[in-house]
């Protein structure tokens, strides 16, 4: 290999064109300095917590992870950068899954646990993520199955309640 | 600050830079955050070579002999393209210098 004399070898990075396991090593690398780390959530296995196209920001974990925390973690299974709820914890690990699908990821271990979700925002404010107390609720109804079906008949009522939180 | 043979660079305390899959990418942190939605960076491998030479010791000068005798290339050349590096860093808040 020779170096060129190329002038432009600094270059803005298409966050696109990052493979999830790389930008999941960036987000590692930032929040091993205890920094948080904000981005772009594409998807909607998280609605209508997390709708696609919010903003993220996943913080270290200082404290022990907790049933219905919002986690960002690599899939052992399928390798990909996930930020799905904990469902169910045991000696296993955590059972993790997406607040709007049926599957869940399996079992996690702890290793594969990059951060937890500290604010989500929608069009620049913050919404509400279930990860105070309700979270137990929610991450209870989501492990059995309840949550989408819940979600589907009873959240166009309690929308409206919730006013600006969504 | 003027850029010069001797100036001495190190990776500002405002980015976190990893190479991940022989890829360097650099996150600037914008107010005590890293935001991905602000600006991810890369280099290509000149880049590359040349930020993992800047450890606050080394001169421009000295990263340009070691690149030039590690990849066989012109030092004059190489020279020229590590201080238009360090001015581009420099102005993005990237790099620090030593006085």
């Amino acid at each position: 290999m020779s170096l060129s004399a190329s002038k432009y070898v600094y270059t803005k990075l298409d966050l696109h064109t990052i493979p999830g396991l790389t930008f999941a090593g960036v987000m590692e690398s930032v929040l091993k300095k205890n920094i948080p780390f904000r981005f772009t959530a594409p998807g909607i296995s998280m609605t209508p917590f997390i709708r696609d196209g919010d903003v993220i920001t996943i913080e270290p974990v200082a404290i022990p992870l907790r049933r219905g925390d919002v986690v960002a973690f690599v899939n052992p299974f399928s390798e990909k950068l996930t930020v799905h709820r904990i469902i169910n914890i045991s000696q296993a690990g955590y059972l993790i899954k997406g607040d709007n699908i049926s599957d869940s990821d399996g079992r996690v271990p702890f290793s594969s646990i990059i951060g937890r979700v500290a604010c989500v925002e929608h069009c620049g404010q913050k919404v509400w993520l279930g990860i105070g107390f309700e979270r137990i609720i929610i991450a209870w109804l989501s492990q059995h199955g309840l949550l989408p079906i819940l979600m589907r008949r009873i959240w166009p009522l309690i929308k409206p309640l919730l006013g600006k939180w969504f | 600050m003027d850029i010069k043979p001797s100036s001495i660079f190190m990776p500002s305390e405002d980015v976190v830079a990893r190479v991940i899959e022989d890829e360097l990418i650099i996150v600037p942190l914008v107010a005590g955050i890293g935001d991905s939605n602000d600006e991810l960076y890369t280099m290509n491998e000149t880049g590359k070579a040349i930020w993992l030479r800047l450890d606050g010791k080394k001169t421009l000068s000295d990263i340009a002999v070691e690149l030039s005798h590690e990849f066989n290339a012109d030092i004059d050349m190489i020279e020229h393209d590590v201080l238009g590096l360090m001015e581009e860093l420099t102005s993005r808040k990237i790099v620090v210098g030593q006085e």
